[in-house]
């Protein structure tokens, strides 16, 4: 503006009226509660005390310490931690497959292939579960009855259990990894690939050499979302295995977080587990965030 | 476009098409299964047929007979739209400044709405809860749209930031130059061409607030303002003697088809709203 150098503020002012309703929100329904659930956390917080009928007691960090010290949140912590990255490497291999398979076939094929994973993407999840419980039912399920295995019930095992939920998450995260890795190869030009070739590259030699360095941003970029998300799911475990599995051994810690808050009552503690696993995403998320900053994103 | 691969032969071609059929399977079967279970009557239900034997609408019937299920529908379609109007409005707004608007703390801004779309979201449901207890919030319309606007939000404004870098905003100057008024030019030129953008967020939006199932069972406790995710966990059936899987199947499907549909019908629009986040267009 004035003679050719920005005015320090910019348009600063402008900015301000466009974000106000925006951040009015943001503001109250984040940053308020988050200011609540620390507190929370910091108090012996239960069903007593919500009804007024015991003083508050405040606890400091003995929340934390009594649930580091709890054997349970540390089985549920792995079992968090191996389930999602179970999900993460299968939603990364399926949708990566995929990406370069709908590169590979016929237009119609490549439109039957994205309509059918959009279809499982658009599921809503409560749905979705209740779909894969019903192929996998012990009694009237069509896999057991392909199997032969009528009667084997798939949730009652711990681990073919967690398997289930996980071939259901795979099944409705896919389509994301998919679409966008696909259109992260079509946006690579032509000539390299032709330029690779006519060097005498292999198929897979282009791939590696080639493609993939292209590509290692965005499948980065993928990995961490799908950590992010994988890492938080709860309707499926919720639903799948009835809230948490028998005795709580199909639990992951955002489903321990709720069932402390709301089926125990233990706000105080289930605001914990939640103050916890926002610092484990906080610090995935700030991961992703230089991940996307080294892809080349602007910000 | 690139491909990966050297010379195609018939071996490979089978190849690939094999694989590509597994995957259709893969994707569709669960959905056609249950809408196939949806349709079956009481008695084959667990013949294990792909193909239902006899055919009925009962299911269907039946859960639109009760108020559990009816009254749930509504409440979904409502809080979903009500959630997705508000969260697009300010979006836009939002977006529009971060697109158009040099200023202070920009990067910052989209650093945080993108924090916030990582936030667990279980770990604002018991302050939420208590929150919305001591405001009488607690099991009504808007004790759910808001939390729906507030984690709606952060992935409007990313989506249609990203949408809007692409606007070539010189139009608006020229037609200004012809002599249009600024409303005019905006009208006529600026919101055709932004209205694909926020389109496709309004449905990512929607089908955001639609599938929540967290703050659905945490946030509400009657009929007043469940939605039909929440309704559809509880479901037992029209008697406690029965078995509710007809009932179930044929929920799923109502909740289920309209949104894949709706998806199916926008593909275009939706893919390119899925991949504007993670790829730079």
């Amino acid at each position: 503006m004035a003679r050719g150098h920005r005015l320090p503020r910019g348009d600063g002012r402008a900015a301000l009226a466009y974000l106000t309703p925006a951040l009015l929100v943001l503001g109250g329904l984040m940053a308020y509660p988050i200011y609540q659930l620390v507190l929370i956390s910091l108090f012996d917080y239960g069903q007593e005390q919500v009804s007024g009928g015991a003083p508050l007691v405040f606890l400091g960090l003995g929340n934390y310490t009594e649930l580091l010290a709890d054997k349970q949140f540390w089985t549920v912590l792995w079992q968090t931690v191996g389930f999602a990255a179970t999900c993460v490497v299968g939603t990364l291999v399926v949708g990566a497959a995929l990406a370069v398979l709908a590169t590979r076939v016929r237009t119609w094929a490549r439109t039957l292939l994205f309509l059918a994973a959009l279809g499982a993407w658009a599921t809503p999840a409560v749905a979705g579960s209740t779909i894969w419980l019903f192929l996998f039912d012990a009694n009237f399920g069509l896999v057991n009855e392909v199997l032969g295995s009528t009667g084997f019930s798939w949730t009652f095992d711990r681990w073919t259990a967690f398997g289930l939920v996980a071939a259901q998450v795979v099944w409705c995260s896919f389509p994301f990894v998919m679409v966008t890795l696909y259109a992260g190869i079509k946006a690579i030009p032509q000539e390299v690939v032709e330029a690779a070739a006519l060097d005498g590259a292999s198929t897979v030699r282009t791939a590696r050499s080639v493609l993939l360095p292209l590509l290692r941003p965005l499948i980065l970029v993928v990995t961490i979302q799908s950590v992010i998300w994988d890492f938080k799911v709860f309707t499926q475990i919720y639903v799948m295995t009835s809230g948490g599995g028998i005795a709580g051994r199909n639990l992951v810690l955002n489903v321990y977080a709720y069932q402390q808050a709301f089926a125990a009552s233990e706000y105080g503690l289930g605001a914990t587990i939640g103050v916890v696993m926002t610092a484990l995403l906080l610090l995935i998320t700030i991961g992703y965030l230089r991940a996307l900053r080294k892809s080349g994103e602007e910000l | 476009m690139a491909g990966i691969g050297g010379a195609e032969t018939t071996a490979k071609k089978t190849r690939w098409g094999i694989l590509n059929a597994v995957v259709v399977i893969y994707a569709l079967f669960p959905v056609l299964w249950i809408v196939s279970l949806s349709f079956k009557s009481k008695d084959t239900l667990a013949d294990g047929n792909f193909i239902p034997r006899s055919w009925t609408f009962d299911n269907y019937s039946e859960i639109f007979k009760t108020t559990e299920f009816v009254r749930a529908l509504a409440n979904s379609i409502g809080i979903a739209l009500i959630a997705t109007a508000v969260a697009v409005v300010f979006g836009t707004m939002a977006a529009y400044a971060i697109a158009r608007l040099d200023f202070p703390g920009k990067s910052l801004l989209v650093g945080v709405s993108l924090l916030i779309a990582m936030f667990p979201q279980v770990s604002l449901v018991s302050p939420l809860f208590e929150i919305e207890r001591s405001l009488g919030l607690f099991d009504t319309w808007p004790g759910l749209i808001l939390p729906y606007i507030t984690f709606a939000l952060p992935l409007a404004i990313y989506t249609l930031s990203a949408f809007f870098r692409e606007i070539p905003w010189e139009l608006e100057k020229a037609a200004k130059m012809d002599g249009a008024t600024p409303g005019q030019a905006f009208r006529r030129v600026i919101a055709p061409l932004a209205a694909p953008g926020v389109f496709t967020t309004a449905i990512l939006v929607f089908i955001f607030c639609w599938n929540d199932f967290l703050f659905a069972i945490s946030l509400t406790s009657t009929e007043r303002s469940r939605t039909v995710p929440v309704a559809l966990s509880f479901f037992t059936g029209s008697s406690q003697f029965e078995d509710p899987t007809g009932s179930i199947a044929a929920a799923a499907v109502v909740i289920t088809i309209p949104i894949i549909l709706f998806v199916l019908f926008f593909q275009r629009r939706i893919v390119a709203g899925l991949t504007s986040g993670a790829v730079k267009g």
